[in-house]
């Protein structure tokens, strides 16, 4: 029997929640993937390149979450365990670069909930969107994440 | 040459990104990548979880594979050049396998105002050492012109 969700969550808005970037975060996260670009690693190399310090790498807004806004929010919001779920896909515009010691507001929503059939059974596909805005109220970043549940 | 400007002139259409192979997934690397990025999902570093969740055994998180496929991007045209990177997680990447990221530029568009960028549209990739593609996706890079 495949398990039901509470697809009443769609539209569903997150509080809004800010999140400064931390120098040593973005260098952790670039080591993690082993992308050593001295424009996310080395300051002084950075400090005489084009953005005057190190910048965050494209996929870095993924770590900008909070305990009201994150997938263990959204997991109790559907009612589904964290070992069905599945990332089917993932999107990022950057329309400014993020910067360390830079204060960012993030508003989540619940853009869509739809099913489908997979090749392994019914599935749940749950996109969520979340803006990325700066001090001066400029979207810096968008993001766009499908998760699929594994009804 | 890898940390290179890259101009508009330099990218054609039909230009494939020069391949980036990363060393083999191994589990201290999805640990590293958990406490990075805060995903701390236990089927990326428990196997009896990831068994017991019917997966088998962990696997990489899809989001480690695509700040790869970023990087292979970021290698090629430039930090801070990337306009816009979407994908989609094909297949899993288990503990040992090596990740190739390929790509091709499908399309060059001109400044809409005068000084503006370049912008570059790609096809983007990521394979297994089987060759079976664990991620299909597109970006947007924008590439200064050198006139």
């Amino acid at each position: 029997m495949p398990i039901q969700i509470n697809t009443a969550i769609k539209g569903k808005e997150y509080p809004a929640y800010p999140v400064t970037v931390e120098r040593g975060k973005i260098k952790e996260f670039a080591r993690a993937i082993g992308d050593l670009s001295p424009f996310y690693l080395d300051d002084e190399i950075a400090k005489a390149g084009p953005w005057g310090d190190i910048i965050a790498p494209p996929t870095f807004p993924i770590t900008f979450r909070d305990d009201r806004a994150d997938t263990g929010t959204m997991l109790r919001d559907l009612g589904v365990d964290i070992g069905r779920l599945l990332h089917g896909e993932q999107e990022f515009e950057h329309f400014k670069p993020i910067r360390p010691g830079q204060t960012y507001l993030c508003r989540s929503r619940i853009a869509d909930i739809y099913e489908k059939a997979g090749k392994s059974g019914p599935m749940a596909f749950v996109v969520r969107e979340t803006t990325v805005t700066d001090s001066g109220n400029d979207v810096v970043a968008l993001v766009r994440g499908t998760t699929v549940v594994r009804l | 040459m890898k940390y290179a400007k890259v101009y508009a002139e330099d990218a054609q259409v039909g230009s494939e990104l020069p391949p980036l192979v990363k060393p083999p997934i191994q589990q201290i690397q999805l640990t590293r990548y958990a406490g990075a990025s805060g995903d701390f999902n236990p089927i990326h570093q428990d196997a009896a979880f990831a068994k017991a969740a019917g997966m088998g055994d962990v696997f990489a998180h899809g989001m480690l594979s695509m700040g790869f496929v970023a990087q292979s991007v970021t290698d090629w045209l430039g930090v801070g050049s990337v306009r816009k990177l979407g994908v989609r997680f094909a297949g899993l990447v288990r503990l040992g396998d090596v990740v190739t990221c390929r790509g091709k530029i499908v399309a060059k568009r001109p400044p809409k105002d005068g000084n503006g960028p370049w912008l570059v549209d790609l096809e983007l990739w990521a394979e297994n050492q089987k060759g079976e593609k664990v991620i299909t996706g597109k970006s947007t890079a924008a590439l200064p012109s050198r006139a």
